[in-house]
């Protein structure tokens, strides 16, 4: 990238043009959505701007200029250690590309508090967790891929079931196109800023285009880890518990333990029982008052924020203590069954590969059902049966013609070919194609264009009125991020 | 052919002329109203709080519908308002919750951010005191008449916003002395239909109107300590694994949510929740008392300010009434002697202080009396008023403005970035925009 000291030594090499610029430092908030084209524009700190009004001569000095900066910019990335660059793969710059699932490797990962949701719009805010004093650190907002994956107690899940409060681990991109992205567009270096006041780097960051958003138990059941409880010290049924969260699978503890705030509002789960502390208080399993050593079981926690006393930076609560696999288990399937009806009303989204044009209307559509749902639910998808499809937005809305239901204005078809494409799909695709034959092909299914397909037996319901566009109104299609509030 | 022009003050001219024929239509129309009706149907008369009165709740505008979007730092959302129309065609309808408003959860104090989206909620509210700082949209005083058109019936966008007791099935049941009578299930792959009559606990007559409401696999079934499945009442014989059941009139008490109704059905809400015992449901209430207790501890009490006798230098004494609604507990915290905390808030409940926390910047003193009020105290007070002395009376405790107390025993911690005005100079912080709600 072209620093600062780049651009004053292109500039004194010609001492005329250079008398014809300022640099100027650019600005530092979050891009509106009406001037998005600084923004998107190649991520140089500073802006060259004409002292010169004429524009002719404006024009000329323009082509001489760009042309000298893009002969030194050579020169410079000449100099770069080439192989720096290939080693540092998460330090370059990575936006995901229409038609392509982003590699999850490429994403950048944070995790933090869940303040705000527009589940309408599939976006919302959260607190990020820098090094810095949690509690400072504004709302940061926050767009859900089109294909991307919410979890929660281990299953698929909206935006809209998971708490406020809830701490999420977050692994997102930059905008794969800003000037439609629902949420403020920021400086690509974002991240590595300090915010000031105490609130360090990292809360900020860029990529708030989300593939995957997931809370405590599942981030551990995806990754494979557990959490073991050290140590718990109560006093009036509230208190602190030290805990690491550990490999499930391994022999060497290597993890550091993290100190958490419990309440008397905590709940513990165990097989079907839902209890409180105090239950566990007496159980005998924790002390009323005082410090107790705890062996180590094997437990899943839902992590929370709270304001923290003691002038701690960042401690969180838990919320949530599944004390065996079966009470994991139970809340698992509670989620997938309440998606499962979620999806089954809303439809499975998908985006469109190809179109094979025939006569008066007709064509064949291959489109590639997004991933992270119910396994049951992909395998309604069989060779012939009826289907239904209609085009959608980034924010997975329905566009309907009035309030009359999806089914109205869908292209009604039927499914040619299932093919997996994959065994290990990335994530945000199922790996699963579909070939569907419409006589009805509309300028919403194109490639890249996102739809939503159902089986003809799934419910023919009607949606309420902010999950779907009237007609195709701009603010419904791309939904200001004015609505975010500037801290 | 030739362009026919026309002058552009011809279009200005006759719609002047519409505009005055229309006002003498609607005042002929009005002009026929019965007046007779309008002063015996006080409870339906539009209904605006005043500033330092707690508003009678047989004065409110009541409706349910569900909750479909939060904004909890400024204590305001919105809810699909059940008509007599299409319920899935109605827009969400913006309401603010009053500062002294209440909300409630499984029978429990509760804030906004507690609330499930999609839960169906019981409303009591009234006009916007003030329209100009209204924090959502303010509609003309007839709009909750109007039919809304496209099949969606009268009453879905009242212009009563500005909530006294927003509440969920469970506590309205409760408050209201109610409980769901199950007469008949209808059941095939852990789904199914659920015909219940809501009728009074004690001495029903018998004519409650049966309800239909839809269940799934994913509706929590409580019994005790226990949280069951459909499917676990299927497997125990409880419930018939395929096919119709008589219930008997089963008493329990439903949580309830909207979900979009195959077959063209104009409103029928979803069963989220079934509490089968009283067990059931007081652990359920313990635990949002729990989870509300430790907000209200770390968020201070509410109140508003009934006098302030000035003193010298910057000392003054404050009488003020805590706001009603919370666990006893909390009121019980606040006893003569007590060392104590006053920050100014605004109508949305935020501290007024910068980035070190509310205490920074709180007025400190010590509690002189603590006063019960004999009765019943209406609803947003807690019928207990204090008298707190200071030595740094500031303007923002003056009478009628809303503030935060805290009893010194209380946490003292530092709330987040959306919960507090910088340093009220920003009047957007003050008075939050209702442009953020879209229009349909």
């Amino acid at each position: 990238m072209l620093q600062r000291r780049d651009l004053v030594a292109i500039i004194n090499l010609n001492s005329k043009i250079a008398d014809k610029f300022e640099l100027v430092g650019r600005r530092q908030q979050p891009c509106r959505r009406h001037d998005f084209g600084q923004c998107h524009a190649p991520n140089y700190p500073f802006s060259l701007v004409f002292k010169d009004s004429f524009p002719v001569t404006r024009l000329l000095q323009l082509v001489t200029a760009l042309g000298l900066v893009l002969l030194t910019s050579s020169a410079v990335a000449a100099n770069d250690q080439p192989s720096t660059k290939h080693k540092e793969p998460g330090t370059e710059v990575f936006r995901p590309e229409p038609g392509k699932f982003p590699p999850l490797e490429k994403a950048h990962s944070y995790r933090g508090e869940l303040v705000f949701v527009d589940h309408a719009n599939r976006r919302g805010s959260i607190r990020v967790a820098g090094s810095g004093m949690f509690r400072r650190n504004d709302p940061h907002p926050f767009a859900m891929l089109p294909y991307g994956v919410v979890r929660y107690h281990g299953a698929p899940a909206d935006l809209r079931y998971i708490p406020l409060g809830t701490v999420l681990h977050v692994h997102a991109f930059l905008p794969p196109d800003p000037k439609t992205s629902a949420v403020p567009v920021l400086p690509v270096n974002n991240k590595d800023k300090d915010a000031n006041h105490n609130r360090g780097a990292g809360i900020f960051p860029a990529e708030n285009h989300v593939l995957l958003l997931e809370d405590e138990p599942s981030h551990c059941l995806r990754e494979g880890l557990t959490w073991k409880l050290k140590e718990v010290e109560v006093k009036n049924r509230e208190g602190m518990l030290n805990a690491s969260c550990e490999a499930k699978q391994s022999a060497t503890n290597k993890a550091e333990d993290e100190t958490f705030t419990f309440d008397a509002a905590t709940r513990v789960w165990r097989g079907r029982e839902c209890l409180l502390v105090q239950h566990l208080i007496e159980d005998g399993a924790w002390p009323a008052d005082g410090k107790k050593a705890l062996d180590g079981p094997s437990v899943m926690l839902g992590i929370m924020w709270k304001p923290t006393l003691g002038g701690v930076f960042t401690r969180f609560h838990v919320s949530d203590i599944w004390l065996d696999e079966a009470a994991m288990q139970n809340a698992a399937l509670r989620q997938t069954e309440t998606h499962k009806a979620f999806m089954r009303s809303r439809w499975l989204p998908a985006w469109v590969d190809a179109v094979e044009y025939g006569k008066f209307g007709r064509a064949t559509v291959t489109a590639t059902l997004f991933g992270g749902m119910d396994a049951t639910l992909y395998a309604e998808f069989r060779k012939g049966v009826p289907a239904v499809m209609n085009s959608v937005e980034n924010t997975l809305k329905h566009i309907e013609g009035g309030s009359a239901g999806p089914t109205q204005m869908a292209a009604r078809g039927t499914i040619h070919d299932v093919i997996p494409t994959s065994d290990k799909p990335p994530l945000g695709s199922s790996g699963i194609q579909i070939r569907f034959e419409t006589d009805l092909i509309t300028e919403g299914m194109r490639p890249t264009r996102i739809v939503r397909v159902r089986p003809a037996s799934w419910p023919d319901v009607h949606l309420p009125r902010e999950e779907y566009i009237n007609q195709g109104s701009i603010e419904e299609r791309f939904p200001t991020p004015d609505i975010f509030p500037k801290y | 052919m030739k362009p026919f022009f026309v002058p552009r003050s011809w279009f200005f001219v006759p719609s002047a002329c519409l505009a005055l024929v229309f006002a003498v239509v609607i005042s002929v129309n009005a002009a026929n109203n019965e007046p007779s009706t309008k002063n015996q149907e006080q409870k339906t008369a539009p209904f605006r709080p005043e500033a330092g009165k707690f508003p009678p709740l047989d004065k409110a505008h009541t409706y349910r519908g569900e909750l479909v979007f939060v904004d909890h730092a400024n204590r305001r959302g919105s809810i699909r308002v059940q008509g007599s129309g299409m319920f899935f065609r109605n827009d969400p309808h913006s309401f603010a919750m009053l500062p002294y408003g209440i909300v409630r959860y499984h029978g429990a104090p509760a804030d906004l951010r507690d609330i499930p989206l999609g839960t169906v909620m019981h409303v009591h509210a009234f006009l916007p005191p003030d329209p100009k700082t209204s924090a959502v949209p303010v509609l003309p005083l007839d709009s909750g008449k109007k039919d809304a058109n496209h099949n969606r019936g009268a009453g879905i966008f009242p212009p009563e916003n500005h909530v006294l007791l927003l509440e969920d099935e469970p506590s309205h049941c409760q408050r209201e002395g109610l409980t769901w009578k199950l007469k008949e299930i209808e059941i095939k792959d852990n789904a199914g239909l659920l015909i219940a009559t809501r009728e009074p606990k004690k001495g029903g007559d018998g004519k409650a109107t049966e309800e239909k409401l839809t269940f799934d696999a994913a509706t929590r079934v409580w019994r005790g300590r226990e949280s069951l499945s459909i499917e676990d009442l299927v497997s125990e014989g409880v419930w018939p694994k395929d096919g119709k059941k008589a219930l008997s009139g089963q008493s329990v008490l439903l949580g309830i949510t909207w979900r979009p109704t195959p077959d063209g059905i104009f409103t029928r809400f979803h069963v989220s929740d079934i509490w089968l015992d009283d067990t059931a449901m007081q652990r359920a209430a313990k635990s949002q008392t729990e989870t509300h207790k430790a907000f209200i501890r770390s968020r201070w009490m509410p109140a508003w300010i009934d006098a302030v006798e000035y003193g010298k230098f910057g000392r003054a004494t404050v009488t003020a009434t805590l706001f009603g609604g919370m666990d006893p507990s909390l009121y019980a915290d606040f006893t003569k002697g007590t060392s104590t905390m006053m920050n100014a808030g605004e109508n949305t409940l935020k501290h007024t202080h910068g980035a070190y926390g509310p205490s920074h910047m709180a007025s400190r003193g010590t509690l002189l009396e603590v006063i019960k009020a004999p009765g019943n105290a209406p609803l947003g007070s807690s019928g207990i008023q204090i008298k707190f002395d200071t030595d740094l009376i500031i303007e923002g405790i003056r009478p009628t403005r809303v503030v935060r107390i805290r009893p010194s025993t209380w946490p003292q911690v530092q709330v987040p970035r959306e919960e507090y005005l910088q340093d009220g100079a920003n009047m957007d912080e003050r008075f939050p925009t209702p442009a953020i709600f879209p229009k349909y």
